[in-house]
């Protein structure tokens, strides 16, 4: 399913308002803070799993296409987001993220540290390598391929605003590895190393029903290739806004 | 928390995207005279430049080689030459003028990367290499002489004073090939002088390299066929007056007097820009794509008025009416006489076969497409690819396919490729 939108960031925009909005006022009667008796699950906010603990959550990622790409014409592309994190110890842990819309996917391997810096403050850093694939076979239209590698190293800020409701900065370097793309039996590469673009994500994870807890938020990357549009084949080296609204829910 | 927090976190965030994202131009920091003629580059000085010259100062800017090719602009009885250099380093090109500030053969101009917004002032003069020497250029070439371009190139609007030297290496390609440029010469995205589907790029069209050019014809609401892609007026085409909604909704007279494309030119009329090509420019190929629902009689009018006015003035130019949906096709079979309407079919080859179409257009994301391109080309169809950008493809398709010509964005460097290959 695509969505026809004449401005997707504007939807976002509001999406955010509405949701955080709503997050809102249903925290207006918490109680006061109080120190968490045990871990919170949280596939953003950087605090590991318990050495041996596993945390997974499955939801749905939209990103908004950039105008200088697709014109006139504003799509916002919906993928499956799953995410699965495994503690290694106090403060390392793994993780693996897949999106995927069937026809595309995307899969980050990484490796993460997190520490807290006070009761309500923890920082993290860690790194994914990332590869993604393509292949669009319609006939008279696409027979092409393409796939690539890319890295990002990240660096993230978490706040535990109250018992339940926890707050996640993070900010990305997404680094171009490799590329390549087929139509028919012709094939280009690039393996230039490059920085591609940056990428800043706002998160917000709290209770939602019972013993579930959800993840909201917005991820902003401003970069020159994104790999959910290998097959527009820009060829601007230019800076595109890629606005990116998502939601989980944490198993 | 109070709901104010968290509207700040989100209108900071706003702010803070929007500081970040960089506003992207490429004004031309070279002003062109204009003037009629082309001075001391008389007929056999152009025609003895042309070909593909060994860049041995700016490689890292420009590429080991580059091709010149001579153009020209009609305005009534007078002509107006100029110079393109075609890089092959991020769809670059130069275009120059000649010089008559200097009493010798000397063009002056900008270069310009078409994926960035890399540009500068470039002025080169014309020399010839003998016995190792630099000499002026006389306008006659003995055995043994070589020509050399020498001068320099800028960056934005600084004085040229990085050294370029062109040295002739051998012709241009002469293989028959059509180079077609997207929406009438460029994409306004492109972010050059003029803006797409407009007068200005038709008169530009063929200084980026190109030999034919594809426009977008759409019907205003009093049914007069105008060249615009969208189906909305929006900021991306048209300069901010107010007016929105589809094109369709206006009529001519009040897109005429109310709206203006980016760059300052009126949407013109399908017959303003046939009489364009016709009358100021070389083009050979006008590839009318119908980005409209409905009957093709009018359209198909003017494409034949304009083809018996090609005829008689004897210039060799093809105009062809696209079919890119099975909607467009129906509307070409409804047509009573389709004699003398050549089209261009972007459909399958059995369809194509049945409209008898004489020129098939697959897209390029299908790939070359050998077997099926020789099999259209044996029955005496001529086979173009579009729209095809991404470089290093351009020189794929050039080297190893079997097209007859390719519809870009990007019609410098489709001349690069075509020109330099042997």
């Amino acid at each position: 399913m695509i969505l026809h939108l004449r401005s997707g960031w504007s939807v976002l925009l509001l999406g955010w308002l509405v949701l955080s909005g709503s997050v809102a006022l249903a925290q207006r009667a918490v109680r006061p803070y109080e120190p968490p008796a045990d871990y919170q699950p949280g596939i953003y906010f950087p605090q590991a799993p318990r050495p041996g603990e596993w945390r997974k959550s499955i939801g749905l990622i939209f990103t908004s296409t950039p105008p200088e790409i697709t014109e006139e014409i504003r799509l916002l592309v919906p993928a499956i987001d799953v995410n699965l994190q495994h503690g290694l110890s106090k403060n390392w842990y793994l993780s693996a993220r897949l999106q995927t819309q069937l026809v595309q996917s995307n899969l980050a391997l990484g490796v993460r540290y997190a520490t807290p810096v006070t009761e309500k403050l923890y920082a993290g850093l860690g790194i994914d390598g990332i590869g993604w694939f393509g292949a669009l076979n319609i006939k008279d239209v696409f027979n092409s391929q393409a796939g690539g590698l890319e890295a990002i190293p990240h660096a993230t800020l978490g706040y535990r605003l109250t018992r339940d409701l926890q707050l996640t900065f993070r900010t990305e370097a997404i680094m171009d590895l490799y590329y390549r793309s087929t139509v028919g039996p012709l094939a280009v590469e690039y393996d230039q190393r490059r920085l591609n673009g940056v990428a800043f994500t706002f998160a917000l994870e709290q209770p939602f029903y019972k013993q579930q807890h959800v993840t909201l938020g917005l991820r902003a990357a401003y970069s020159n290739f994104n790999w959910q549009f290998w097959s527009l084949y820009d060829t601007f080296e230019r800076d595109f806004f890629y606005p990116q609204l998502f939601f989980g829910f944490i198993l | 928390m109070k709901p104010f927090y968290y509207l700040l976190v989100g209108g900071l965030s706003w702010l803070l995207l929007q500081a970040c994202r960089e506003q992207y131009e490429a004004p031309i920091p070279y002003e062109f005279s204009g003037q009629t003629g082309s001075g001391r580059f008389t007929a056999p000085v152009r025609q003895a430049m042309e070909g593909v010259y060994t860049v041995s100062d700016g490689v890292g800017e420009f590429g080991a080689q580059v091709a010149l090719k001579w153009t020209y602009v009609l305005n009534g009885a007078d002509t107006t030459h100029y110079l393109s250099i075609f890089s092959g380093n991020e769809a670059g090109f130069f275009n120059l003028e000649n010089d008559r500030s200097v009493d010798s053969l000397v063009v002056r101009g900008y270069w310009r990367k078409l994926v960035n917004t890399d540009t500068g002032l470039a002025r080169l003069a014309l020399r010839t290499r003998r016995n190792g020497e630099l000499q002026r250029f006389t306008g006659t070439l003995a055995v043994g002489d070589t020509l050399v371009l020498e001068g320099s190139y800028g960056t934005g609007n600084a004085n040229p004073d990085q050294p370029l030297t062109l040295t002739y290496n051998r012709p241009l390609n002469p293989r028959p090939f059509a180079i077609l440029a997207h929406r009438s010469g460029g994409r306004t995205s492109d972010l050059l002088s003029v803006s797409e589907n407009s007068l200005n790029m038709i008169r530009l069209a063929s200084r980026l390299g190109a030999t034919g050019i594809e426009i977008d014809i759409k019907f205003t609401k009093d049914g007069v066929p105008i060249l615009y892609h969208d189906n909305l007026l929006n900021l991306r085409l048209i300069q901010k007056n107010g007016l929105e909604g589809p094109v369709e909704e206006y009529t001519y007279q009040q897109l005429n007097t109310l709206v203006r494309l980016v760059n300052g030119e009126k949407i013109p009329t399908l017959e303003e820009a046939l009489e364009t090509v016709l009358t100021s420019t070389t083009l050979n190929f006008v590839w009318l794509d119908t980005k409209y629902d409905g009957p093709m009689d009018r359209v198909q009018a003017i494409q034949q008025r304009f083809r018996q006015r090609a005829i008689a003035s004897r210039r060799d130019l093809r105009i062809v009416i696209g079919l890119p949906t099975t909607q467009a096709a129906d509307a070409y079979r409804a047509l009573a006489n389709k004699e003398n309407t050549p089209v261009l079919s972007e459909l399958d080859t059995a369809i194509t076969r049945s409209l008898d179409a004489r020129i098939w257009a697959p897209r390029w994301t299908l790939g070359p497409q050998i077997e099926q391109v020789r099999a259209m080309q044996a029955e005496g169809r001529t086979v173009f690819v579009w729209t095809l950008d991404e470089p290093k493809f351009i020189e794929q398709f050039i080297q190893e396919s079997n097209f007859d010509g390719i519809l870009s964005n990007y019609s410098p460097l489709v001349a690069y490729y075509h020109y330099v290959d042997q």
